[in-house]
């Protein structure tokens, strides 16, 4: 059970519908996997329903109506799966980005202790990675840019500011510093969504900063 | 914007419930007689009633064009009528379930409109609310009561700040900028809103 939930105003402008797509597709992996934010986001839900039932209501001609009636018989479009395969609890939306599982993956290594893969969401201003920490490995120090949003998938971290375990949902603030270090169980795979590239503070990596941009898209 | 809903003789029933608790007000039977029968009758009278509230939906975030907005009124309701099979009146309600699948449609529509090209659609990026336990259900079902009970008590900046987030689809910072006030200003009185609406999180 997860310890660490996205906060409310990032609830409600997921279920108005108005967060960014891949921070979006961030968001609904943590939901799926917590009852809890499952229960507020309902509750969200209902609050957009009796939003738009209270709308003064707008006329709709026949035509519409016959134009829909004479769609009725259309083939349904397929559907993908939404649950993940039995046996394999990589959340279903990152097996469609990721065509494969992890080791299939296409990796860059940023140090000894940590590797990224980039996933495509085609959301222009955010980048959506997978960053896959050794055991006992540590993040260099860094800051960010911009925001960062962190769901662990497997094994967890700690920083100054706290340790996280799987299923727990970080979001980090443009200014703040940290540098992650794995429990040393366990390797450690989370999703990172930034809307700035990272920039690191540790001077033995200072010298990467130019070379980190942001992969969106 | 915001208005009371006219009152019509077809109007859903409100608090009737069949012995499981379950509602039977008239959208939801609308969407198990599509469902089951594939029933005409009963899509056209869903259509009079949502079709309606699905347009002033689409022109309240006032970038849509009034065909965009026709559009996404056929898509949405051809959508309901293609998934009514998934719908489970112990879940939610039938207008709650047809808000989501709106807000979806205008998602999915304003990215093709900016060329977006993305594997995903917003339904893929939905929370999957459908594991929920039974305590959970009706739990839900009752705080969906409240929530549209305690809606007309809020005050007018509140409601409006929520109607801009919810039905015009802009996010706080956006908010923040057309009414000229601070961010920090919008993400409280959103807030204090749900505060009253006794939405919060309670871990
Ligand atoms: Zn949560």
């Amino acid at each position: 059970m997860s310890k660490f939930h996205p906060d409310l105003d990032l609830l409600t402008e997921y279920s108005a519908g108005t967060l960014p797509l891949a921070q979006a597709a961030c968001v609904s992996i943590h939901v799926n996997q917590c009852d809890h934010c499952r229960r507020v986001l309902g509750q969200l839900n209902e609050l957009g329903a009796s939003l738009m039932e209270s709308l003064q209501p707008e006329p709709v001609g026949d035509e519409q109506l016959n134009a829909v009636l004479a769609r009725l018989d259309e083939e349904t479009p397929l559907q993908y799966e939404r649950r993940a395969q039995d046996g394999d609890n990589t959340p279903a939306i990152l097996q469609r980005l990721m065509r494969g599982d992890f080791s299939d993956l296409s990796w860059k290594n940023i140090g000894a202790a940590l590797r990224i893969s980039y996933l495509k969401t085609g959301d222009p201003q955010h980048e959506f990675a997978l960053y896959h920490i050794r055991a006992g490995g540590r993040i260099p120090e860094h800051t960010h840019r911009g925001g960062e949003m962190t769901l662990i998938l497997q094994g967890g971290f700690s920083d100054s500011q706290g340790s996280y375990h799987a299923g727990d949902f970080i979001y980090r603030r443009p200014g703040d510093v940290h540098a992650p270090t794995a429990l040393q169980s366990e390797d450690c795979i989370c999703l990172a969504v930034l809307d700035a590239p990272l920039k690191f503070t540790d001077w033995r990596f200072r010298w990467m900063n130019p070379f980190l941009r942001l992969r969106a898209g | 914007m915001l208005a009371v809903s006219e009152t019509t003789g077809d109007e859903p029933t409100g608090g009737a419930r069949s012995a499981d608790g379950t509602r039977i007000d008239e959208w939801s039977e609308c969407l198990r007689l599509i469902a089951e029968n594939q029933d005409r009758a009963a899509f056209t009278r869903l259509f009079r009633h949502f079709a309606p509230l699905m347009k002033a939906f689409a022109l309240s975030g006032s970038t849509l064009s009034a065909n965009h907005a026709d559009e996404l009124v056929q898509e949405v309701m051809l959508k309901v009528w293609q998934k009514a099979g998934a719908f489970n009146p112990k879940k939610a309600a039938a207008s709650t379930w047809i808000y989501t699948i709106a807000r979806n449609c205008r998602t999915d529509l304003y990215r093709r409109l900016q060329k977006f090209d993305t594997p995903l659609a917003a339904e893929d990026v939905t929370g999957d609310l459908e594991s929920e336990e039974a305590f959970m259900a009706l739990h839900q079902r009752r705080s969906g009561e409240r929530i549209r009970q305690l809606m007309g008590e809020l005050p007018n900046d509140q409601a409006q700040i929520l109607a801009k987030v919810y039905m015009e689809g802009k996010s706080h910072s956006e908010v923040a900028g057309e009414l000229d006030i601070p961010l920090g200003t919008v993400k409280s009185r959103v807030r204090l809103a749900l505060q009253k609406l006794q939405i919060q999180i309670d871990r």
